[in-house]
């Protein structure tokens, strides 16, 4: 594979004047993976949008956020500080009296003090406002951030652990612990998704968890029934590596069984592999979103962009009037999803061999 | 062909044995002192859950009894129960799970067809114009904007629509299925009915094109660069009919494949989507009885989906066999 990217690699500029071995530049196959994919606009956007998602929820609650642990920066909101300047509620109502036979109309303001400022407008105190309860929206939407990207990276990291250990036996030594396996792919593929994972969430209700924790933990579960992917693309690749001359030349020479396997068959496999990750990374943000949303994820008063925009399942004046509670984290959520699928589209053609642009 | 069926439907039968197990499992994680607190909440919410109904589903899966005898013994009265179809009474609905879940499956069947219809006439033809203009401008804006529909999360893209043009335009009801304020009848019933169901149906489309238009696009692009679109386009026939009718043949064996996994996957319901916009569907349902710890009807639905999964695998790999005389079953 590797001789057949070096071919690839053409002069760049012709020049008579020069000898031709002195022209021709020959390309490293990862730096022809890197030009082809920065050639691609897609990608270039997809890779921003994930940088700067990055970078928005990591670095930004280091200058945007509260980050001492008993929130005692008065001039920036923390995760879960609420802001207790209070909010004065005003509530008009209108009785209409009949007195001989003249209508009168009494307007009634009740002025009630509340304790927190709860859905306060954007201004330069909450950049986005405040949500429902009182929490700074923009604050909550970097870490947020944190949690969403990082439960859904070790998501994926354990499902390509998982997968490439299954997958790889299974394709390298076939027979019956490759039947075995591949059975066991069979039935974790029936099983619905999410579903599954409210039963799950139900036994992690029982066990009582922290609430920091417990999106974690499902994830872990998570990952026992999404390997199965990732497995069947290694064990098919193995399958047909397995068949190549120069795994019978690594044969030939005697390279024991770990050797074969690690340095001969899974580098191999990675382009693959790297293309999955970054795809299935996009796929795992919704799946976080998706049970945040469904309060099974990550749960009050920790923030996800999925929890942030649970309130609006049931309350139909924050889904109507107060788009500044429940619009950034969905968009979050595209820009995430979107990135990673741009970035692993774009990782897809320039892994290809057989592309020419 | 007869032997290949029956042998793929006896190996489909295995894997459903292997889904009962780990739904099974999972169920007995639970500790029975929090299905105990469960059933004591359900009763507080308004639901009763009679003596029996719990006697009746402790019996049939065997809790309560933690030793290793006791739980393959509940395993296989449940199991036993499940050849027969019984998979027992619904804590909240208070009637056979099997029955609720009959009763509510025609609705999700009838959004996600109508769905399935839509998505298939608007992703094909996307996907051939951006296959054969294959890199061009209108490729690109394809494409972003497919892939925008895929990134969407269901629940933000249904609440923002309804938003829009429920709450904000009012063109369309908030929720439900019908007008509870109105009784309509006939043919202003099912009018109410679409009205309902549009932007549900609108919310699944555009979320589910992206998939099918890329699927289309790929096959289009192998299929394009045969050696016989090339004779084709020899012979000098217009680029009208190799398209039409030589490439897209050849296309639509993957669709027809998956449009036949797909069928049963209709019946399984849209949960977010449902849950969104308030619809009776399966999904909806089964979202509701699980957030109360309804556990008959969480393993009976999830055996349901499993099974209905299963059927999918089936159907999809016999069809390939039948569209594409190339492929022999064996």
């Amino acid at each position: 594979m590797d001789e057949l990217k070096n071919k690839q690699a053409e002069p760049e500029v012709v020049d008579t004047e020069v000898p031709l071995d002195k022209n021709v530049r020959l390309m490293s196959p990862t730096r022809m993976v890197v030009r082809r994919f920065f050639r691609s606009k897609l990608s270039i956007l997809g890779l921003v949008m994930v940088i700067s998602l990055f970078l928005f929820s990591f670095v930004g609650p280091l200058f945007f956020a509260d980050t001492t642990a008993d929130y005692s920066d008065d001039t920036k909101w923390g995760e879960i500080e609420l802001d207790e300047s209070g909010k004065t509620e005003y509530a008009i109502s209108e009785t209409t009296y009949t007195v001989g036979g003249a209508e009168y109309t009494v307007r009634q303001t009740t002025e009630k003090y509340l304790k927190d400022n709860f859905l306060a407008t954007a201004s330069s105190e909450h950049i986005m406002g405040t949500d429902n309860e009182g929490y700074d929206i923009f604050v909550r939407l970097m870490y947020g951030g944190r949690i969403s990207l990082t439960v859904s990276f070790i998501a994926v990291f354990l499902i390509t652990i998982l997968g490439v250990i299954l997958g790889g036996i299974a394709g390298f030594f076939g027979g019956w612990i490759d039947n075995l396996i591949m059975r066991i792919c069979d039935v974790l593929m029936c099983l619905p998704g999410v579903p599954i994972l409210l039963i799950i969430s139900t036994i992690l209700d029982a066990s009582d968890i922290d609430a920091k924790y417990r999106i974690y933990l499902l994830m872990i579960y998570l990952t026992f029934i999404s390997w199965t992917g990732t497995a069947r693309l290694v064990r098919g690749q193995i399958l047909s590596l397995r068949e190549q001359e120069y795994m019978v030349a690594a044969e030939a020479m005697g390279y024991s069984t770990s050797r074969k396997i690690f340095k001969h068959l899974i580098p191999n496999v990675m382009p693959q592999l790297i293309v999955q990750m970054s795809l299935s990374l996009g796929s795992m943000i919704l799946y976080e979103a998706t049970l945040s949303y469904l309060n099974l994820g990550v749960k009050a008063p920790y923030a996800a962009w999925g929890s942030m925009i649970n309130i609006i399942s049931t309350n139909q004046d924050i889904l109507q009037n107060h788009l500044n509670v429940w619009v950034p984290a969905g968009v979050c959520i595209v820009i995430a999803v979107l990135g990673f699928n741009f970035v692993g589209d774009g990782l897809r053609d320039a892994l290809d061999p057989k592309a020419r642009r | 062909m007869f032997k290949y069926i029956a042998k793929r439907i006896a190996y489909s039968i295995l894997i459903l044995l292997g889904v009962s197990m780990i739904i099974y499992f999972l169920i007995r994680l639970m500790p029975v002192d929090f299905i105990q607190s469960k059933i004591n909440a359900i009763n507080q919410g308004g639901a009763t859950v009679s003596e029996e109904t719990v006697t009746a589903m402790y019996e049939m899966y065997g809790l309560g009894d933690d030793s290793l005898k006791g739980i393959l013994k509940g395993y296989f009265t449940w199991l036993a129960a499940l050849a027969r179809f019984d998979l027992g009474t619904s804590f909240v609905y208070g009637i056979p799970v099997a029955q609720v879940i009959v009763e509510h499956m025609g609705i999700s069947f009838a959004i996600a067809l109508i769905a399935t219809i839509f998505e298939f006439m608007i992703a094909i033809p996307l996907g051939i114009t951006a296959a054969t203009h294959q890199y061009s401008f209108r490729d690109y804006v394809v494409t972003v904007l497919v892939m925008i529909g895929i990134s969407l999360p269901s629940f933000f893209f249904g609440q923002m629509l309804k938003s829009i043009f429920s709450l904000k335009l009012g063109w369309f009801p908030v929720s439900g299925l019908v007008d509870a304020t109105a009784s309509y009848t006939g043919i202003s019933l099912l009018i109410d009915y679409a009205r309902h169901c549009f932007i549900p149906i609108l919310t699944i489309v555009i979320l589910s094109i992206g998939a099918r238009m890329r699927m289309t696009r790929a096959n289009m692009l192998e299929v394009l660069n045969s050696d016989y679109i090339r004779t084709a386009r020899a012979k000098g026939l217009k680029e009208k009919v190799v398209i039409n009718k030589h490439a897209f043949r050849n296309t639509l064996i993957p669709l027809v494949t998956s449009l036949a996994g797909l069928l049963p996957s209709l019946f399984s319901g849209a949960i977010i989507t449902e849950q969104v916009f308030d619809l009776p569907g399966i999904g909806n349902i089964a979202l509701d009885a699980m957030n109360r710890g309804d556990i008959p009807f969480i393993m009976g639905y999830n055996m349901f989906l499993a099974m209905l999964s299963v059927l999918g695998v089936l159907l999809a790999d016999l069809m390939y066999g039948v569209v594409d005389p190339r492929v022999k079953l064996e």
